[in-house]
């Protein structure tokens, strides 16, 4: 059994001390970061990816690290759902619908470990998935040649483009914006420069990092100081248990709504928001009048939070298999890989076995450092809560400047940062998803670069990227995706009737 | 009406990336397609997405009040010359100043934010230089 022998050096990468050690910091960090309102996951994966770097980690654990933050957030996001009705993330806010009524009747225990039980159900289910479909992804993609590539990013960027905002045009134009900044700097094949507008720092490209923190997390320090968000609160937890009873009841959920998260997280653009979403609607017209979903129901906390950890499991799979990120997450986790020497794309579970099956067993350890550590500290991490605004804003910020200049060493940075800042500001008052900008810019040298080297394999012939089945079937799915967004309104409006946003 | 004016400027935006890509220098050793044809789809892409902006834009956003905008202004500022001044004045600083004027628009007493400040500053400078090895700028005044 290769697929055996291959986790069990995964289990030997992920349990050495040092990565051991990640997986804990990672998981606690992002639950942090769940937590906390206002700081999203982007933003705190982008705020790490330098210390990374600084640390000159070996790309198997600047992933592990990664990867732990990004469903340490989703798990933390829940807690705040439940207990003060504040979802900490986009992915959590079906959660607080059922959550915070059972918090309201006394049941925030029950909740919380409800919550933490079905992320670690799904959790786990995620990881077995992706180790026995990625495999497969990558022996089919390997056969992929520029023509394939560019028709798949073509399909990355249509489905993300479908699913990220409410307004599809929106999104397309973001997507745009991003591929425009790709194109900054020297063209990596006449060499000449592009829309450097005589800067010089500019010959090398716009940097992700710097434009991921500028765009995500100064754009949130300013959306907070518009809103001026209420300090410190405080929240009751009480004790956390969970009988057997309710956890038997509830089980059946948490497998459909961990097999449904998966597979919504598989696909490009759909990320854990939209499984969380559906879900909890695919759960209350499931049961029917068998559930109290919207009054209290725990079903109704299983199935979001099931769902949106099976989706960050299944979000690895395209990004380690085709190199395709499916969110703005996973596009800074493909673009630290980048910088760190490692191209993701189906050779890496040859080329490089080490990171991708010990960032597998790191996920494995993560789902169990979460159910042990986290449900204990809950009640440490709701306390976080009551650090005043006007101190952990600002710290934010402090860290974003570290973030920023330690990519570079070069304060000009800081002033893209800035620039970048005001855009994101911009951006979310006009409805614009931000996640495509990061998309493009981590996706627009490759995107080009395989249709150039298609062109160069044809001739100019611009009908050799519909030349094979591949190409064709990704074109045609590429189409289909943008009429995604009718269906999602269609399920909006028989989920909740309401604009909630994804 | 907000989408219509940011759909126009951004019809500019695009016919000005694209203008811009017309006007490369490309020398004998390009590929066949070079390095024109991706940013003029790209520019298509944008232009088009911006002209059904501007034929079918959504509600006006909420936009904050007006004195808001002074606030947003100096921010802004402060984040520009934070660029300018980090590395003659130093991180320490600069980022103590920085997040004191944060602390003070979210509505802490000035000492509050002053000490608050300097006391993360400090706590974030030594741990990231000294214990991870990162280089921050330590300051031209300083020496």
């Amino acid at each position: 059994m290769d697929i055996l022998q291959a986790l069990l050096n995964g289990f030997g990468v992920a349990l050495e001390p040092f990565n051991l050690l990640l997986v804990v910091l990672g998981c606690l960090v992002g639950t942090l970061i769940g937590v906390l309102p206002g700081i999203g996951p982007i933003s705190g994966v982008a705020l790490l990816v330098p210390l990374t770097f600084a640390l000159k980690m070996p790309p198997e654990s600047a992933l592990i690290l990664l990867a732990g933050i990004y469903y340490g957030a989703m798990y933390g996001g829940s807690t705040t759902s439940i207990l003060l009705n504040i979802p900490g993330e986009t992915s959590s806010v079906v959660t607080a619908i059922d959550g915070n009524k059972l918090a309201k009747q006394g049941q925030a225990g029950p909740a919380l470990a409800m919550a933490a039980w079905g992320s670690f159900i799904a959790g786990t289910l995620s990881v077995v998935g992706l180790m026995t479909l990625g495999p497969l992804l990558a022996q089919w993609a390997i056969r992929f040649g520029p023509a394939e590539y560019f028709a798949l990013m073509v399909f990355g960027f249509s489905t993300l483009s479908a699913l990220a905002g409410k307004n599809l045009f929106k999104a397309l134009i973001a997507t745009g914006f991003g591929l425009m900044l790709a194109t900054v700097g020297q063209d990596p094949q006449s060499g000449i420069s592009r829309y450097t507008f005589g800067f010089l720092q500019l010959e090398d490209g716009m940097d992700f990092l710097v434009v991921a923190i500028g765009l995500f997390a100064v754009s949130e320090v300013l959306m907070l100081l518009e809103e001026k968000t209420p300090g410190a609160v405080r929240a009751q937890v009480g004790r956390i248990y969970l009988s057997f009873k309710d956890f038997m009841g509830s089980l059946f959920t948490i497998l459909r709504s961990s097999v449904l998260g998966f597979l919504i997280g598989v696909l490009p653009g759909a990320g854990a928001s939209i499984a969380s979403f559906v879900a909890y609607t695919t759960e209350k017209r499931l049961l029917g009048s068998k559930a109290r979903f919207g009054e209290g129901d725990l079903r109704g906390v299983a199935a979001p939070e099931s769902a949106n950890n099976a989706a960050a499991g299944g979000a690895m799979i395209p990004l380690l298999t085709l190199g395709l990120p499916g969110s703005g997450t996973t596009a800074i986790m493909l673009g630290a890989l980048m910088s760190l020497g490692v191209t993701p794309g189906p050779q890496m579970f040859q080329k490089h076995p080490e990171v991708v099956w010990g960032l597998i067993a790191s996920m494995y350890v993560g789902n169990a450092v979460l159910l042990l550590l986290n449900l204990p500290l809950v009640g440490l991490f709701v306390r976080l809560l009551a650090v005043p605004a006007w101190f952990l804003v600002p710290a934010v910020l402090a860290i974003s400047f570290i973030g920023v200049y330690a990519v570079n060493n070069n304060p000009f940075d800081l002033f893209l940062m800035a620039v970048f800042g005001l855009v994101g500001y911009l951006m979310r008052k006009l409805e614009f998803p931000l996640a495509p900008v990061l998309l493009g810019l981590v996706l627009g040298y490759l995107m080009e670069i395989n249709l150039r080297r298609a062109m160069t394999i044809s001739n100019g012939d611009v009908g050799y990227l519909f030349s094979s089945p591949i190409a064709v079937g990704l074109w045609v799915l590429a189409g289909l995706s943008l009429l995604a967004p009718v269906l999602v309104a269609r399920f909006r409006k028989q989920g909740l009737g309401g604009d909630e946003e994804l | 009406m907000t989408d219509r004016i940011v759909g126009i400027l951004i019809l500019f935006l695009a016919l000005g990336y694209a203008l811009e890509a017309s006007r490369m220098q490309v020398g004998f050793l390009s590929d066949p397609l070079g390095p024109r044809p991706f940013p003029y789809i790209i520019a298509i892409l944008v232009g088009l997405s911006a002209l059904w902006l501007i034929f079918k834009p959504d509600p006006n956003p909420t936009w904050p009040p007006p004195r808001f905008w002074p606030v947003l202004g100096l921010v802004l500022l402060s984040l520009v010359a934070y660029a300018y001044l980090v590395v003659p004045l130093g991180f320490i600083l600069t980022t103590t100043l920085e997040m004191t004027l944060l602390s003070v628009l979210f509505g802490a007493r000035w000492w509050q934010g002053l000490l608050g400040a300097l006391a993360f500053t400090l706590a974030v400078y030594f741990l990231f230089t000294e214990g991870l090895g990162v280089t921050l700028p330590v300051g031209r005044i300083f020496g």
